[in-house]
This record gives structure tokens, sequence and C-alpha cells, in this order.
């Protein structure tokens, strides 16, 4: 069984790949040791040389993205479902559409996330990190912590729902009177997005350090 | 008397005096052929000792002489560049010279040598026409080797070393030979030179017992007045004119053309200096200066060095690298460095402008008394990291009792055993030194030091930096995020591929012997 899932080209690829990458990481950290170069191994720089601009912009893609990911992922098992059950049992269809709302309301906050992140970033003037200043970065992390909040979030509520309402339609086509019982499975599984957007409103909502703005006109010390 | 060639004028002649018919061993044909004139030499050779018998004897023993000389000669030096053509052509017969090797430029022994030998017995006339300036180019230039004989300026004179018995090229010789010639051969004749003006030359009564050295003076182009190929096709009338007197009173002679100087001299670095074998490109050039070094107690303590020093006050970069500076008041211990370079000078600024109250910029002249940066560094412990750090604190520029302050301890540090480089240290453009308080006369002061390295702490003994932690990183910001970004995006791609080659075609329920599924058409 091993060797069968040995053989498999998939497992070879992502295996190599994963062994070059991990190899390469700790050999470039050792030599970095041994020649007494740790100290030019910075994370301080790196937070403070990259742009808040690359934060605020990764967590709004995320943000979007990881949630159609779970939304389409929880279609794709709830609508192959009905699909199949529907063979046999027509009239599950129009009754377990709901599932398949209930995964895009999943995207719909996404989206809406997306947008209201993508909002609040604005120009800001600096080059150096102490004519950026602190409000910015702040910002700018603040801005990727809500993106992939409601993004993760979003993702796995569009996996439960999918899974789910799969199992709705199936237990549907067997027993009518069992899909009422299981919609209220789907409403708890639903209401986990919805606790990512809150927390992410909450994470930019913060109004002193909502907006890149510039410094200057702020008169930050 | 034959003459070898000097190899060192070969190599420029060589190719120069080929002309249009080519190898063809033995012809003769053409004087504008060095090769072919070399070649007709040693197919004389035989010639001259058939039909002279009576003379082989004395012919080998010269030509014993003459193989001895050169041989000296070849462990001769003969290292100027600044060297004469001679040709020597004669109605009598002299004893044959091999030619020498390309390149080689023939010393004064072996022509003396070659005129002893030659001149040993008898009398003989020697017609010797000193040309002010003769080189090889001019031949090469003005000579017709390039097919267009007819153009050349030395008619009569090829046509002379053709018919002549025996003739000698030596397309360098050394100069000092050349300008005494007319010494050299009034020892080896024992007579003195005459100057003849070419005019007046039928009229001169000519003993042939006796030798005679008659030498005429010819001139070279000054470009004043004629073309220097008029000049030299002048002189090369005189030169007919007198071998046709010469021929007409039925006189055997020798005839040498040469030239006082060389009209042309190629510069030529001697090898001894340069270095043998190859060296780095990357190599650091010769003459590299030495880094400013303070001493404590004659241990060396501070170090810097940079390749510019530029400093500006008004419009006009000064730049301090290339003084040398005094270090008065610097000092040096375990927490703080500090370096003071005193420049002192008296320069005046082209224009410096100086705002007066009304904001009305009035330009004039400043003038600047001493120009004083100081590097102030400072060394701590830091406990997250557990090493000690040095920075540059701050760089205090001084010039005519105004003091600007260049804040340096953002961006220059470095653990303290190594020493900090960069290559670009600036005040206005991705400053790693931020300017300070400015007043009015100072707000235009600015800091470019190119190439700099400095140490101030962790020094040991020997006057070498440590190692260079420097300013530049091995990825920049901005490859550090296209990196992050990119890595980030083909996981994403890696995975949703792996999920899209995953989706099979359900077959669990599969039975091909079973019935085929059948699909009810109403509900």
């Amino acid at each position: 069984m091993l060797l069968e899932w040995m053989m498999n080209g998939h497992a070879i690829l992502y295996t190599g790949v994963t062994v070059a990458f991990w190899t390469t990481i700790l050999i470039v950290g050792i030599c970095y040791t041994i020649f007494d170069l740790g100290f030019r191994f910075d994370v301080a720089w790196f937070l403070t040389e990259t742009s808040p601009f690359m934060w605020a912009n990764l967590g709004i893609g995320l943000a979007i993205s990881l949630s159609v990911v779970g939304a389409a992922w929880g279609i794709y098992i709830t609508g192959s479902s009905i699909i199949g059950g529907g063979v046999k049992a027509p009239r599950i269809k129009t009754k377990n559409l709901v599932s398949i709302i209930f995964c895009e309301a999943v995207a719909i906050y996404g989206i809406i996330m997306a947008i209201v992140i993508s909002n609040m970033a604005e120009n800001f003037s600096g080059t150096t990190p102490e004519t950026i200043g602190a409000r910015n970065y702040q910002a700018g992390y603040s801005m990727f912590g809500a993106g992939l909040t409601v993004g993760f979030s979003n993702l796995f509520c569009g996996i439960c729902v999918g899974i789910v309402g799969s199992g709705a339609a199936l237990a549907d086509a067997q027993n009518a009177s069992l899909f009422v019982k299981i919609l209220i499975v789907e409403i708890f599984g639903s209401a986990i997005g919805l606790f990512g957007v809150i927390v992410a409103i909450l994470q930019v909502n913060n109004t002193d350090n909502l907006d890149l703005v510039n410094s200057c006109s702020k008169n930050i010390t | 008397m034959m003459r070898r060639a000097s190899a060192a004028g070969l190599q420029h002649g060589d190719k120069l005096w080929a002309g249009p018919d080519g190898l063809d061993p033995g012809a003769g044909s053409g004087f504008a052929q060095q090769h072919m004139t070399v070649s007709w030499f040693r197919s004389r050779e035989p010639h001259l000792r058939k039909s002279k018998m009576a003379r082989a004897q004395s012919r080998t023993s010269v030509r014993l002489v003459a193989f001895i000389a050169n041989l000296c000669a070849y462990f001769g030096v003969g290292r100027s560049t600044v060297q004469v053509p001679l040709l020597l052509w004669s109605t009598e017969s002299f004893p044959s010279l091999a030619s020498p090797a390309a390149g080689r430029i023939v010393p004064s022994s072996q022509l003396a040598a070659y005129l002893t030998s030659g001149f040993h017995s008898g009398s003989h006339t020697v017609l010797l026409f000193l040309q002010d300036k003769l080189s090889k180019d001019d031949f090469t230039v003005y000579g017709g080797v390039y097919g267009n004989k007819q153009d050349g300026a030395f008619l009569n004179l090829e046509a002379a070393m053709q018919s002549s018995t025996s003739s000698l090229v030596l397309p360098a010789l050394e100069w000092s030979v050349a300008s005494d010639a007319p010494a050299l051969l009034q020892e080896t004749l024992g007579v003195s030179p005459v100057l003849v003006d070419p005019d007046t030359l039928s009229d001169l009564q000519l003993n042939p017992t006796d030798s005679n050295l008659l030498y005429f003076n010819l001139p070279y182009c000054t470009g004043l007045h004629e073309s220097c190929e008029q000049v030299l096709r002048n002189n090369d009338q005189i030169i007919g004119k007198v071998l046709s007197i010469m021929k007409a009173k039925n006189i055997l002679y020798t005839a040498i053309y040469t030239g006082l100087q060389p009209s042309r001299v190629i510069p030529e670095t001697s090898m001894s200096e340069q270095r043998l074998g190859r060296s780095l490109l990357q190599a650091a050039p010769p003459g590299v200066k030495d880094p400013l070094i303070f001493n404590v107690s004659n241990t060396p303590c501070i170090m810097l060095w940079a390749q510019n020093l530029n400093v500006r006050f008004a419009t006009d970069w000064i730049d301090l690298a290339t003084e040398t500076p005094t270090l008065d008041g610097s000092l040096c211990n375990s927490t703080n460095s500090l370096l003071v370079l005193n420049y002192p000078r008296g320069i005046v600024l082209r224009e410096c402008p100086l705002l007066l109250n009304t904001s009305h910029v009035l330009k004039r002249y400043c003038v600047v008394i001493d120009i004083i940066p100081s590097f102030a560094m400072s060394q701590k412990f830091f406990p997250v990291s557990a090493r000690n750090w040095f920075s540059l604190d701050s760089v205090l520029l001084k010039s005519n009792n105004e003091t600007v302050s260049f804040d340096g301890s953002r961006g220059i540090y470095a653990p303290a055993e190594y020493s900090f480089h960069c290559m670009s240290v600036n005040s206005f453009r991705d400053a790693l030194l931020i300017r300070g308080q400015t007043s009015l006369n100072t707000s235009n002061w600015m800091l470019n030091f190119i190439d700099f390295q400095i140490q101030g702490f962790g020094l040991a003994n020997g006057t070498n930096f440590s190692y260079a932690s420097d300013c530049a990183g091995f990825f920049t910001a901005g490859i550090w995020m296209g990196l992050v970004i990119t890595l980030l995006m083909l996981w994403i791609l890696t995975y949703g591929l792996s999920m899209i080659t995953m989706v099979n075609t359900m077959d669990r329920f599969d039975d091909p012997k079973g019935p085929s599924i059948s699909v009810p058409q109403t509900e």
C-alpha cells in the first residue's frame, strides 16, 4: 500500500519539492551560523523595510480568494450530491438549493470584507521606517490580519456547509422529513463564517489606525 | 660588407615592404620587397662566390668575423626604440652579411665591425648621404610600396641599389651610431669627411688611389614650404645626380644613405618595467591609497578608508580624499571612538549664496578656511542578540566656525568586531546620514562618501580591516517582498492543481456485469 502510494507521481513531486526547499533553508542557515553571520538574519529589518502596502494588499487578496475557495468547495460537494440524488429523487432539487445559497453567502462575506478593507488603504509619504510611522505599519498589518481572518473562516465554513448540505441532500432523497433537521446543523455551520467577518471588522475598525495616511498631515511626532 | 638587417626594424617593415609580386624567391624584382631583397641577397651569394673565386678566402674569414660579431650582437642589448634605417650599396664588392632577424636593432659594435671588415684594405670612396631625419616609415609612406611604384619618391635610390654590386639594408640601426656615422667612417677609413655640395661635385677632383669620404647633407621636410614627398623626391634627385656624376668619373664608390635622427619615434615601455604573468582584472589597481589610521600607543585604533569623501558647501563638491589630513583631536577607547580629520585650506568657492533677511539671495565668493569632518562612534552591548554592536552616531562637519551634524546611527551599524562598509554613504539620496539642524549659512551642506569603510573598535595589531559588514544585504527588501508573494502564489497554485488532478470518476458502484442504471422518465 505504501509502495503504491510512493509510486504515485504526485507524491514524488511534492515530496521532492518540499525536501529541496527545506534542505536549502537548512544549509543556508547552517552556513550563516558557522560564519557568525547570524546577525544578518534580521526579522525586524524585513518587517520594517517591506512596504505596508504589500501586507494590506495580501490581506485583501486573501480575503476574497480564500472565501471564494471555501464557497466553491462547498458548492462542489453539495452540488454533486444534489445532482446525484436528484437522479433517483427529483423532488429534492428545489429544496436543497438552500444549501447552495448558504455556501454562496460565504463568498459574499468575503467580497464585502475585501471591499471594506481596500477602501481603507490610502497613500502615504515617507520612505524610511521613521518617516513612514508606526501607524501606517499597524494599518498594513491590521489589514493583513483581517484578510486572513475572514478568508480562513470562510474557507472552512464553506467546506463545512458543503459537506453538511451534501448529507442533507442524500438524506432528503431517502426520507423527506429529514431535511429540516439537517438544515439546523447547516445553520450552525454557516454562523462560523459570520464570526470571522465580525472579528475582521473589529480588527480594522480601530479608527486611529485605520487609514494609511500621510503622516505629515496628522502631526504625528 | 653585408650587414644583417636588424630584427627590430623588420617587424614593422616586413609586411609593409611586401610588394605586389608576392613571394618569389630569387626574383629580386623591386626594391620595395623586404623579404625579396633578403632572398635576393641570398641568391647573390652563390653568384658572388662563383665569380670572385680569388677573394673567396678573404671572404670566408670575413664571414667568420661577421658571424662571430653577430653572435656577440645577439647577446647584446638593443632595447632602445630610437632607430634609424641605413642603406648601403657599393659598386665594389663587399663581404656578404646574412640579414638580421626581424625586429633586431643593430648595435653599433656590429656596424663598426662590418665597416672595418669591409674597408680594411685598399682605398675606398665613400659617399655618405645624411638626411636630417629618416625612418622606415618614410619609405613605407612615400616609397610607392602599395603597388604604385611610379609614385614612389625613391626611384633613383632603388635603381642604384639594384644595379649595385652589393648592397645592404638595415631597417633599424641604433640611433647614436647613425648620428656618429661620419666619425665612424672617418675612423674606419682614416680620412676626415668632406661636406660636399651636390652641385659642385662634378668640379671636385677625386683621386681613386686615396680613400675619400664625401658627405652630403639632405634636408627633411618641415612642412612649411613643400610637402614631405616633394622634399624626399628632391633628395632622391640629388642622390641620383651624385651617383651619375660618380659613374661618369668612373670611380668605384660605396654609398650610405641614413639619417641623423629618426623622423618618427614610437614610444615603447621597457620590458623590465612590465609585470610578467597575468594579473586579475578584479585585483586592486596599483596605487590604492592606504587607509587613515589613528594610533593609540602605537597600535591602530580607528581606521577609515574611502574612495571619495565629497563635501559640498554651496554648489561645488570638494573631494577630501585626495589630501592627507591631520588627526588631532581624535580619541579612542573601549566604548567611544572619535576620528577628527583636519583639512586646512584656504580656497575660494565659486559662489556662495547668502540669504539675507529680505530673502534676497546675494551671491558672493566665500573663502573656506578649514574643513573638519569628525566621525563619532560608540559601542554597546545589546541583550537580545547578546553581542556588542557599534554605530556611527554622527558625522560632524565643521567649517568656518559653522557646524552641521549628520546622524548616522540609524543606518550605519555593525557588530563591534567587524568593520562597516558601504558603497554610497550620503545625506540626500537613500540617506544613511540624516542632516540635523542647519542655519542660514549651512542649509546647503551635503555629504557624499563613496566606497566608505570604517572601523572604530576591535582592531588587532595589524593594519587590515576586519570582516566588512556591508550595508547591502543579500536580497533587497523588494526582492524579499517579491519572493514572499511569489512563493505563496506558487504554493496555492500547486495545491489547486493537485486538487484538480485528484478528481476522479466515481466508480464505487460500477458493476460491469450488472444491469445498467435506469432513469425513470416520470417522478
